[in-house]
């Protein structure tokens, strides 16, 4: 026993020395050891205290970030029985509420159109021939084009259909490098980008460049898709009044003087708007919006996804119908869906813009690209209407005959610019006239502006459409006007999730595929429909 | 065009039984392959000539250049096989052997995602290299801003304008990423199927640019999401998309509930439904917003969202903007995920202690960067006993996984109507484009109303469509009207090695879930070519992920995922695996990824295989993996003693992937 007692007291005795001496030579043991042998000071209390210290500190690094909630103030300890209890208690809200009769109701009378559409497409359940579709959107015609789909079944026999792959990882086609180089000289900008959809394009494109801290001054009618862009950068928001450039000069005015008197950093700073609104077809001035934007020194983010296409001599958007070179717009937003009949959306800019948006834009990143003959079948469309103007001719055409025939009625207020090919209709009340946000806060003096912290204007709580009732008459127009041949829809809106609750209407979709005939006759038996059910 | 004609109507003349000896093992042919004689058109000669002519031949190439090996197949094909697609696109391969079925066997664990660590010189050097990359970084960046000062413009406040782009922020794409630019968006043209054709670049200034140089180089390509191998510009499907454009044009024009809704949707939502095995189904044109556009109709405020750290952007993107609360949990940990439903449960929505309204797991089925499945066994139990709600994510996992191809609940053979939410692309499996939610009628119906695709966002193109609707139906086999029960004999008779268990929902596409323009040829509409493409798929998947773990690399992931990581570690070594994998006699595109898409230190190769490759073609990649692998000293999982050689893998392939 001894013996062994005394072999294992050696033992340790060897091993302490050779720790000691593993110690020493650690480089810089000499100073630890002088440090806790000068701050002892023949003090146990201050090296007990050290040691506290010490522990404190590594059982702070120790404690795991995830769980600082879980000590939070509000937490409450329960038992393991207690939290069965609790779980077995829970019961949650059904996943989805059925829909109500209304919604059950507008979903059955979605058109379907059975095989090609175009302007007179055969529509399922539906007796009557289709005289005119005004619903969807073919503004140039481009759905019906015999070359489009010859190039894209070409594009098909040697592409196959899907990319199978993001951008980033061998998706990029030639063919997708082919039609960002078609746009971007289409439009005259340095480059463009495509997205494989039209809808996620500005939600992608904003918060590509907008971050927390910087700064977007907004239109307040913006569509859906740039609220969503703007929900998800998590930047400081502005609104102006819709469609109104004095306020936007105001708001920009303000937000200079609040970033003075914080003595804030440059930040980033947008002006987001679109060209053409998809709410009401209003038109935005650009060349006006285009020298606020260099004189306030801000970046302009202009969605032309139902301008361009439509408006200026050959299909090239806004920047054409004012002359103004799209090198000036810093993120030009447009959809080859609605545009040119094939699908996905682009954002054009600067080759810096650009660059930017192949690593940052979230939709761009991590989404499959665009199918190739989807991608030819734009480029294609591209070459249609740079090579023949009179297909604009003809739509602009068309539109202005639509607009003749709907102007006079005094049922309806049409909020759309004369050139939209978009036309909402409003119920106009009898006695109220003119009352849309466009219009009343452009038209009538206000004392003090709108407050540009919020979405809604100083005048929404004097806005008194009843939604649920006026949806409810233009669907009877919707549904008179489809009995008597011709398809329109009323704007669909996500009621409840849009920031402002656009009102009521119906929007007309022109298409140069109709001859001035054909749509004055679709746009009386409209008139006709209008006319029935709104003076019941 | 006219060489494509002639085999169409060739396919249409051969009998049935013909495309079935084709794919048949050798011996059931010698039963009933009394074909040569009944169809002399497939006689010896005019069998190698067509194919060499229509299956092998494509394209505007005259002579066939075979030096890097994928051109044609590595021998003739007899007079017994007769292959119906390119070589090139699909690959010809008619041993039975290489077959192999994903799914689950009960009682065994489904293993969690195992962080297989490497030495620690591996982890040592790979942090050293990052910090000497970001010192060079900011080295250069100090002293650039002083001596270049116009490169560096565009980063700096300039004339009243923020720039776009900080340095700061920009620091890891100008110094990091630029470095492996070579790596990412190379352009590519053609199919991307079996094999891919690259558009040759050169930079002549470090990445800053990238010159074309006009050449194109065809790589065997292990990098796309061509599961099933659907990507093909040849074919039954292509057939019905070329026949969709000439019925239905290119575009929908417009949004769903505006003008753009058409008949080939309605049908085409009916039988993703049906294919899932869900009662209604609703199409999305893109794969993206079908998560960031739907699930903030799904949850809002008061509900809270319990989500895998490592889903998909996407997924981040749509909770985001529902307005929901979110936790996380680590990767397909569920003991954490049961510790947190049991916390956020007990302690209902933070500072009111109110319970959540609803709870919403939200899980990928095969995860895109990691290869793991997800544990759905355990979640289905967890869901019982916690009453959330669940959305699988099934991206990647449809059609790639399960018997019948229908996904990660197919694989574990789990009713897939005990889930709430199941959500897939056509991307991936189905050579098309855009997405579905299915579920039950009630939330699909609101989703459609709700989601905000639905008013806003352009309908599905009718190309794409039909795509998908020939993809899936081919996957399913179509049951002719009067042939119902012939039907199902002529499958088990083509698979008499493999009996699948009977299954409830998987059934064949009825006739009349297909638009009367389609008419698929025979071996897709019986649905034997889908079944070989499943099975093909699973013995890719299994050979690749066991024989590199054989050969010693560290890999992650589940062996019955088509995607296989390889670690890799280093960021050098990225661009090096890839440049060596690419300047190969048969030259190999991989996707290497890296931080951020990674953590920091375990940068990976990705391989996507899918049911278009061949063995040998599989042969191929762990062959030179072997080879780059020992330069690059890759090799850190199995020691050595129990690494087989590469040709010892390549001969006993059916072993591994029985393991």
């Amino acid at each position: 026993m001894s013996s062994s007692a005394d072999t294992l007291s050696a033992f340790l005795a060897y091993s302490l020395k050779n720790l000691d001496s593993a110690f020493t030579k650690i480089p810089g043991s000499a100073v630890l050891v002088r440090y806790v042998k000068s701050s002892h000071q023949n003090d146990p209390g201050r090296t007990f205290l050290e040691l506290i210290l010490v522990a404190f500190a590594i059982f702070t690094l120790l404690q795991s970030r995830t769980r600082t909630d879980r000590s939070g103030k509000h937490f409450i300890q329960f038992s393991e029985k207690e939290i069965d209890e609790l779980v077995d208690e829970w019961t949650p809200e059904p996943l989805a509420a059925p829909l109500n009769a209304v919604e059950v109701a507008d979903l059955a009378a979605v058109p379907i159109v059975v095989g090609q559409n175009g302007p007179k497409p055969t529509l399922a359940r539906q007796p009557s021939k289709i005289i005119a579709n005004l619903a969807s959107y073919n503004f140039t015609g481009l759905a019906g084009k015999e070359i489009i789909k010859e190039r894209a079944i070409e594009t098909l026999r040697k592409y196959g259909l899907g990319s199978c792959g993001p951008p980033g990882f061998y998706g990029t086609l030639d063919v997708h490098m082919a039609l960002e180089r078609d746009i971007a000289d289409f439009l005259g900008a340095e480059a463009a980008i495509i997205y494989s959809q039209g809808f996620s394009t500005i939600s992608s494109v904003i918060p590509a460049f907008c971050k927390r801290g910087d700064i977007i001054v907004a239109d307040r009618g913006v569509n859906f898709a740039i609220q969503k862009g703007i929900q998800i950068s998590r930047s400081t928001v502005r609104w102006y009044d819709h469609n109104d450039l004095k306020s936007l000069e105001d708001v920009l005015d303000s937000v200079e003087k609040e970033r003075k008197k914080r003595r804030g950093p440059l930040t980033r700073r947008f002006i987001i708007t679109e060209g053409i609104f998809e709410k009401d077809g209003a038109m935005i001035d650009l060349p006006k919006l285009i020298e606020l934007k260099y004189r306030k020194k801000y970046r302009l983010i202009l969605d032309e996804s139902i301008s361009f296409g439509t408006v200026g001599r050959t299909g090239r958007g806004l920047t054409e119908l004012y002359n103004v070179p799209a090198a000036k717009v810093d993120m030009l937003v447009g959809s080859m869906a609605i545009g040119l009949c094939a699908g996905g959306g682009f954002c054009a800019g600067s080759q810096n813009v650009i660059d930017h948006q192949q690593i940052n834009g979230p939709s761009f990143v991590f989404s499959a690209s665009m199918p190739a003959l989807l991608a030819v079948s734009a480029s294609e469309g591209i070459e249609i209407l740079r090579s023949s103007p009179s297909i604009l001719t003809k739509l602009q055409q068309n539109i202005r005959v639509a607009r003749t025939l709907l102007d006079d009625l005094d049922c309806i207020s049409i909020p759309s610019h004369p050139a939209s090919p978009i036309i909402h209709m409003h119920v106009r009340k009898p006695t109220s006239g003119l009352l849309h946000p466009a219009s009343a806060s452009s038209g009538h003096a206000h004392s003090k502006p709108s407050n540009p912290a919020s979405v809604l204007p100083r005048d929404a709580s004097k806005w008194d459409w009843d939604i649920e009732a006026e949806e409810r008459l233009l669907q009877l127009v919707v549904e008179e006007a489809l009995r008597r041949g011709v398809m329109i829809t009323r704007a669909k809106r996500l009621r409840g999730q849009e920031m402002v609750e656009a009102r009521p209407s119906i929007r007309l979709a022109l298409t140069s595929d109709l001859s001035a005939e054909e749509v004055k006759k679709a746009v009386k038996v409209v008139s006709q429909a209008l006319k029935e059910v709104l003076r019941r | 065009m006219s060489l494509f004609k002639k085999k169409a109507k060739s396919g249409s003349t051969t009998p049935v039984s013909a495309y079935f000896s084709a794919l048949s093992k050798a011996e059931t042919h010698a039963v009933n392959g009394v074909a040569p004689t009944a169809t002399p058109a497939l006689s010896l000669s005019s069998s190698v000539t067509s194919s060499s002519e229509d299956t092998v031949l494509h394209e505007d190439d005259t002579e066939i250049d075979n030096a890097d090996g994928l051109a044609l197949p590595p021998r003739a094909p007899n007079s017994s096989e007769v292959f119906t697609t390119v070589h090139t696109e699909f690959g010809h391969c008619s041993n039975h052997n290489f077959r192999a079925i994903s799914r689950h066997i009960p009682g065994t664990p489904v293993p969690a995602h195992v962080d297989q660590d490497p030495p620690y010189y591996i982890l040592l050097s790979t942090y050293i290299s990052y910090l000497i990359l970001i010192c060079l970084g900011h080295v250069r960046d100090f002293l650039g801003k002083r001596f270049h000062p116009g490169a560096y413009r565009h980063l700096m406040p300039n004339d009243g304008y923020a720039p776009l782009n900080s340095d700061f922020d920009s620091f890891y794409t100008r110094r990091l990423k630029t470095r492996m630019d070579e790596c990412f968006s190379q352009p590519v043209t053609g199919v991307a199927g079996r094999t891919i054709q690259l558009l040759d670049r050169i930079s002549p200034d470090y990445n800053h640019h990238q010159v074309f140089t006009g050449t194109r180089t065809r790589a065997l390509n292990i990098s796309s999401y061509n599961y099933l191998g659907f990507a093909q510009a040849r074919g039954g499907c292509a057939d019905a998309v070329e026949a969709s454009i000439r019925e239905h044009g290119v575009s929908s024009c417009g949004s769903r509930l505006e003008g753009g809704s058409s008949d080939l949707h309605v049908l085409a939502e009916a039988l993703v439904a049906r294919f899932v095995g869900m009662e209604d189904a609703l199409i999305s044109s893109m794969g993206f917003a079908t998560n960031s556009a739907h699930i903030p109709a799904l949850v809002g405020k008061g509900c809270l969202v319990i989500s895998d750290e490592l889903n998909h952007a996407s997924i981040r993107f749509g909770v985001r903007l529902s307005g929901a609360n979110v936790r996380m949990f680590e990767h397909n940990d569920m003991g954490k995920l049961e510790a947190l439903l049991r916390e956020v449960i007990s302690q209902g929505q933070p500072k009111t202690h109110r319970p959540w309204k609803k709870i919403l797991v939200l899980v990928e089925g095969l995860y895109s960067m990691e290869g793991t499945l997800v544990n759905l066994p355990a979640i289905m139990e967890l869901k019982k006993k916690y009453k959330f709600f669940l959305f699988v994510d099934e991206a990647h996992s449809v059609g790639a996984l399960g018997p019948h191809g229908r996904g990660v609940a197919d694989y574990f053979d789990i009713p897939p109507r005990s889930i709430d939410i199941l959500m897939g692309t056509f991307t991936k499996s189905f050579g098309a484009a855009g997405g579905y939610i299915a579920g039950n009628k009630a939330l699909i119906d609101r989703l459609r109303v709700r989601g905000h695709a639905g008013p806003y966002a352009e309908a599905m193109a009718p190309p794409v469509l039909t795509q998908v609707v020939a993809s899936m139906a081919s996957i399913m086999g179509v049951a002719p009207p009067s042939l119902v029960s012939s039907n199902s004999s002529s499958s088990t008779l083509l698979q008499p090695h493999l009996e699948v268990e009977p299954y409830h929902h998987p059934a064949p596409a009825p006739a009349s879930s297909l638009p009367t323009w389609i008419s698929l040829p025979p071996t897709l509409a019986d649905g034997s070519e889908g079944l070989s493409r499943l099975r093909r798929l699973a013995f890719n998947s299994r050979y690749l992920h066991q024989g590199l773990i054989k050969l010693g690399f560290i890999t992650y992931g589940h062996p019955a995922s088509p995607i296989v990581p390889l670690l890799l570690f280093h960021p050098g070594k990225m661009n090096m695996f890839h440049w060596m994998m690419k300047d190969r006699q048969t030259p190999i595109i991989v996707v290497v990824v890296g931080y951020p898409a990674t953590p920091l230190v375990t940068g990976r190769v990705r391989f996507c295989v899918s049911a278009s490759h061949t063995k040998e073609d599989i042969d191929t990649v762990l062959r030179a993996c072997d080879e780059v692998g020992d330069v690059l000293d890759l090799k850190h999982g199995l020691g050595p003693g129990e690494r087989w050689g590469i040709d010892e893998v390549c001969a006993r392939a059916l072993e591994l992937v029985n393991l």
